[in-house]
């Protein structure tokens, strides 16, 4: 079940790409404590679901200060790798959050 | 053709680990069948409601699995909608009933998920969520922390309203023989557990749970012999997105509202009328959200009515939610759930709930949703008349 298809992010580039830089605002929040497979290197962290105007993105929060974390903050979508690698070695790419300061 | 249930019955729930799915079906079956006096080849057909047997376990075709089990040659399906699963395989067994194409229908909800390491089953259930849900590591706790806080930001509750749902049922649970935690807690205990997903702790969530849960229904020429008929007089199902980003309002359930709306049209009964409900309590804030969807409480209102317990059993002057512990103290075997909730509701309504049984019950509900809201259903039961 953790395995990654090179095909599924291949297609999903395109709408990567176009998320990428985007500036939301953080509508709501939590940490994760206890995480799914593949993300265990990197708790606690934070994901969040951003407005940015007519659309949502729900995404984890990379490089913080998890005080700074809060409903109102700006974030920026950067791209980042999502989780560890499968036994096959394909790096899996997408979209996370920056908090910026504005 | 009106429908009725017949027999009911429920494995414990808990960590099963010297019981199979096959053992754990076929003896919550059998003594279905038992319950409902009707033997297998009475049978006309089985639906199984269960979410993570092909993603953990990888055996799919479970209709014909348990039809195997149970010696069927009869039509057999397996109904999937995450955590809905078990009331959805339900609502389709219904409508095979009410159709007129089937007789009598056996509804098995069942999973077993502690076989599997903890973060296996995260990720498992996450396959009730979207791509970007799953891109960005959240689990279910997690999803339903995101809802928390807007609703505590949007509401301004404290977070005693939260602890007080598993306080509730957790005493509720220590009144079920059948429940994976038969201990009462305190708000201070909820409060200081270990954090899952902040603001969520362990004590705001459901646990990982193994069991299975079974119901027999006919139509009103089979009704009969030693059980007296419980009527479904509603079965609602509605659906929303799969990520929480495509929906405007997080803190309330879109599909839980429609599906009862439905239910209660279908059933011709307001909320008011009700007098027992099994909601699906998968996080404290869960029953929060649900008893607004349900039309019981405004919004914003119904945590304070938990804290007061107002809707705890022995205090309650009115409805009373979760006697059988709900998802939070019961245990959530997450294709058994929606049919445990109809268990509980039937025997509260046949006056058999033993410590748990509410005074004078005479229409019950049931709530089940999937993934983060993404599907609910929502039945109405009533007790016959002469009872």
């Amino acid at each position: 079940m953790n395995n990654i298809s090179p095909v599924k992010i291949w297609r999903n580039q395109k709408k990567i790409a176009s998320l990428i830089g985007k500036i939301g605002v953080i509508e709501s929040f939590t940490i994760i404590f206890v995480p799914p497979s593949g993300f265990e290197g990197q708790v606690p962290y934070p994901v969040a679901l951003a407005s940015f105007g007519k659309s949502k993105l729900t995404a984890s929060i990379v490089d913080c200060d998890l005080d700074k974390v809060k409903i109102g903050a700006v974030v920026e979508v950067v791209l980042r790798r999502v989780k560890k690698t499968d036994r096959e070695g394909v790096i899996p790419y997408g979209a996370k959050f920056k908090l910026i300061s504005k | 053709m009106k429908t009725a249930v017949l027999g009911v019955s429920s494995s414990k729930f808990g960590e099963l680990w010297d019981v199979s799915p096959r053992t754990l079906v076929s003896q919550t079956a059998n003594e279905v069948l038992k319950a409902s006096q009707l033997s297998i080849a009475d049978i006309d057909a089985i639906y199984v409601g269960n979410m993570l047997s092909g993603i953990l376990g990888n055996q799919e075709n479970l209709g014909s699995f348990f039809a195997e089990e149970l010696g069927a040659n009869c039509a057999a399906f397996k109904v999937e909608g995450a955590c809905a699963s078990g009331g959805l395989a339900f609502h389709n067994a219904y409508l095979g009933i009410k159709s007129g194409a089937y007789d009598r229908v056996l509804v098995i909800g069942v999973e077993k998920m502690t076989d599997h390491k903890p973060d296996e089953v995260a990720s498992g259930l996450m396959g009730a969520g979207s791509e970007e849900e799953r891109v960005s590591g959240i689990t279910f706790p997690g999803l339903y922390a995101i809802m928390a806080r807007a609703y505590i930001n949007k509401y301004k509750i404290p977070k005693e309203y939260l602890a007080s749902v598993a306080v509730k049922n957790h005493y509720h649970g220590s009144l079920n023989p059948k429940a994976q935690f038969q201990r009462a807690i305190t708000i201070e205990k909820a409060l200081q557990s270990t954090m899952i997903s902040d603001p969520l702790t362990l004590l705001d969530c459901s646990p990982i749970s193994d069991g299975a849960s079974a119901a027999v229904l006919v139509n009103e020429k089979n009704v009969g012999g030693k059980n007296k008929p419980v009527w479904v007089i509603g079965s609602g199902v509605a659906t929303d997105s799969l990520g929480l980003s495509k929906r405007d309002d997080i803190t309330s359930l879109k599909s839980a509202r429609l599906a009862a709306i439905k239910a209660y049209k279908q059933a011709n009964v307001k909320p008011a009328d009700i007098d027992i409900a099994e909601v699906h309590d998968c996080f404290t804030i869960a029953e929060i959200m649900a008893l607004e969807d349900l039309g019981f409480y405004q919004k914003g209102k119904s945590g304070k009515a938990i804290f007061e317990e107002k809707l705890t059993l022995g205090r309650s002057k009115e409805l009373v939610v979760n006697t059988s512990g709900g998802l939070k103290a019961c245990g959530h075997p997450v294709g058994a759930t929606g049919v445990k909730q109809i268990v509980e509701v039937v025997e509260q309504l046949r006056g058999k709930a033993d410590k748990r049984q509410v005074e004078d019950v005479r229409i019950g509900l049931t709530h089940n949703v999937g993934g983060s809201g993404a599907v609910a259903v929502v039945n109405i039961f009533k007790r016959a008349k002469d009872q």
